[in-house]
C-alpha cells in the first residue's frame, strides 16, 4: 500500500519493515504464518528490486522526457510557439505530428536492426481460403436482372432493324447496277464472277455473293451457265420472275463454293 | 504432434549413411522447399517451430533432417543473406535475421512495418535505458508523451495496446510478464529474445545517443552493460 513511499530513495521505511517481518518470525509456529511470511519476503523484494532500478537511472540521468522531446522533434513535429496556455496540463506539449512521422523514424531504426526482410511474391499468390459463399451476390443478381432484361430486347430490336436494313440497302444497289448495265448493254450477260469478286477484299467478295443471293432467291435475276459452263446472271423481266417463284417450278438451288485460294 | 519430435538425433555418421540411401535431387527438393517454407513463414515474424518444420516439410526425410536444415541455412545465407537463429534452444524455435548492412534508401514496399519499427525501438530503448526491464505504467506513461495512447485508435498503428502487448510479444520482441501479488495486476516489460538477437543494446544505446545528441558514454553504467553484452 505505501508503494510510492517506500520507493522513495530517502525512505528507510522499507529497510524497517524487512527488520520488524524478521523479528516477527521468529514468533512463527505454524504454516499459515510462515506463508505469510513468504508473501511479504516476495513483495519487499520487488520492492528493492524496483528501488535498486531507479537508483540505477538517477546515478546514469536517463532523462525520459527529453528522450521524448528529442523523438517528437525528430519525427518532424511542428511546435506551435505562442500556445503556451493551450499546453495540456498533463504534460504533453503542444505541437503538430505529420503522418509521416512514425515511418520517418523507423527508416532511421532499420539501419539498428538485422530484420531479414519479408518475402512476398511480387505478383502475390492465389488466396488459400475457400471461396466467399454466392448468396449475396445471386441476390443482387436476380434484382437488377429483371431491369437488364427490360433494356435487351430494345437494343436487340434496333441492332436486327440496323442489320436488315444494311442487308436490303446492299441489295438494291447491286440490283441497281445489274439493271443499269443491263439497259446500256442488253446482250451482253454480266460474268458472275466479274459481278461479285472484289479483287481487293476477299470478305467483300463473299459478302457480294451473299447478297446477290437475295436477289436471285427473290427472282430479280436469274443465273445461268453460258457456253464454257462459266455462271452468268441477267436481270429477269419484272413480271416473269416472281410468278416463276409463286408456281410450283422447279426451284433450283446452287452450291457455289470459293475459298481463299481460288478466289486469288 | 509426437510423431514430429525427434526422439533421438542422429549422430552426424548416421546422417551420411541416411544421406547415401537417398536421391540426391529428393533431398535437394527438400532443401528448396524448406528455404521457400521459411522464407514464407518469416513474413509475419512470427518465430518458425522445428515441429511444423518437420511435419509440413521434412516428413520422412526426418532421418537426414539436420543435413536439410543445414543446407537450407547455407542457400538462405549465399543466396539472400540471411540466417537462420535459434531463439529457444529448448523448444527449438527459429527466426531469420539478416547479415548484409543496410542500404540507404526508399522502402520500396509501402507498409506499416517500417513505422512499428519504429515503435518498438523507442519501446525498446525506454526498457534498456531504465534498466532492462520497465513496468507497463512507466512504458505507457512515456508512449502517451508521443500521442501514443493504450485507449485511442491510433492514426498509423491502430489499436496500439494489441500491437505491443500482442504482437510484438507473438513476435518475441518484448516479453511481458505478471509482476506478482500486484492488485490491479501490473506488468513488466522486458526485452524478448528476437529483439536480442536482431539487434544489440549496444546498436540502442547509439540510437538513443543519436536522438538526443551525445555520446553513448553519457550514460556510464549503460555504455558499460553494453559493450560488455556480446
Amino acid at each position: 500500500e505505501n508503494r510510492e513511499d517506500m520507493l522513495n530513495s530517502k525512505s528507510n521505511r522499507l529497510t524497517e519493515a524487512l527488520e520488524e517481518a524478521n523479528k516477527l518470525f521468529s514468533g512463527v509456529s505454524c504454516a499459515r504464518e510462515a506463508a505469510l511470511d513468504a508473501q511479504f519476503l516476495v513483495l519487499a523484494s520487488n520492492l528493492g528490486k524496483e528501488k535498486a532500478n531507479e537508483l540505477h537511472s538517477a546515478m546514469t540521468a536517463f532523462d525520459s522526457l527529453a528522450f521524448a522531446e528529442d523523438l517528437l522533434t525528430f519525427m518532424g513535429i511542428n511546435r506551435i510557439e505562442a500556445e503556451e496556455n493551450d499546453s495540456d496540463p498533463e504534460g504533453i506539449s503542444g505541437g503538430y505530428l505529420p503522418s509521416n512521422a512514425w515511418h520517418k523514424l523507423g527508416e532511421e531504426t532499420e539501419k539498428y536492426f538485422r530484420r531479414a526482410p519479408s518475402f512476398h511474391y511480387m505478383l502475390g499468390s492465389f488466396k488459400s481460403d475457400p471461396p466467399v459463399p454466392r448468396q449475396r451476390i445471386e441476390r443482387q443478381k436476380k434484382a437488377t436482372g429483371g431491369e437488364e432484361k427490360r433494356a435487351m430486347p430494345a437494343q436487340l430490336k434496333k441492332m436486327e432493324e440496323s442489320h436488315q436494313e444494311a442487308t436490303e440497302k446492299e441489295v438494291e444497289r447491286i440490283l441497281g447496277l445489274l439493271q443499269t448495265h443491263f439497259k446500256n448493254d442488253p446482250d451482253t450477260p454480266i460474268s458472275f464472277f466479274d459481278l461479285v469478286i472484289d479483287p481487293n477484299s476477299f470478305a467483300r467478295t463473299v459478302e457480294n455473293i451473299f447478297h446477290v443471293s437475295f436477289i436471285i432467291r427473290d427472282g430479280f435475276a436469274r443465273l445461268k451457265l453460258d457456253d464454257d459452263k462459266l455462271p452468268i446472271i441477267e436481270p429477269s423481266k419484272d413480271n416473269e420472275g416472281r410468278e416463276d417463284d409463286h408456281s410450283a417450278g422447279a426451284r433450283n438451288q446452287v452450291v457455289i463454293s470459293l475459298n481463299h485460294q481460288e478466289w486469288k | 504432434d509426437e510423431d514430429f519430435n525427434l526422439s533421438q538425433t542422429p549422430s552426424h555418421s548416421q546422417v551420411q549413411r541416411n544421406l547415401e540411401r537417398r536421391s540426391q535431387d529428393q533431398v535437394n527438393q527438400k532443401v528448396s522447399e524448406l528455404v521457400q517454407f521459411l522464407l514464407v513463414k518469416d513474413q509475419k515474424k512470427i518465430p518458425i517451430k522445428r515441429a511444423d518444420i518437420l511435419k509440413k516439410v521434412i516428413r520422412e526425410y526426418r532421418d537426414v533432417y539436420s543435413e536439410i536444415i543445414n543446407r537450407a541455412g547455407r542457400t538462405l545465407q549465399q543466396v539472400f543473406g540471411l540466417q537462420v537463429v535459434e531463439i529457444d534452444t529448448k523448444h527449438h524455435i527459429y527466426i531469420l535475421t539478416s547479415n548484409l548492412p543496410r542500404v540507404e534508401g526508399e522502402n520500396l514496399r509501402r507498409d506499416n512495418q517500417t513505422a512499428k519499427l519504429g515503435l518498438l525501438i523507442v519501446i525498446l530503448s525506454f526498457i534498456f535505458m531504465k534498466g532492462n526491464s520497465a513496468k507497463d505504467g512507466a512504458v505507457w506513461e512515456f508512449l502517451r508523451r508521443l500521442r501514443v495512447q493504450p485507449g485511442e485508435r491510433h492514426e498509423v498503428f491502430g489499436d496500439v495496446k494489441k500491437l505491443v502487448t500482442e504482437e510484438f510479444v507473438r513476435q518475441k520482441y518484448l516479453e511481458i510478464t505478471p509482476i506478482p501479488l500486484t492488485d490491479p495486476p501490473e506488468f513488466k516489460y522486458q526485452w524478448g529474445p528476437r529483439a536480442a538477437k536482431e539487434t544489440s543494446k549496444r546498436d540502442v544505446l547509439r540510437f538513443v545517443a543519436k536522438i538526443q545528441g551525445k555520446d553513448p558514454t553519457f550514460w556510464m553504467s549503460q555504455y558499460n552493460e553494453a559493450e560488455a553484452t556480446p
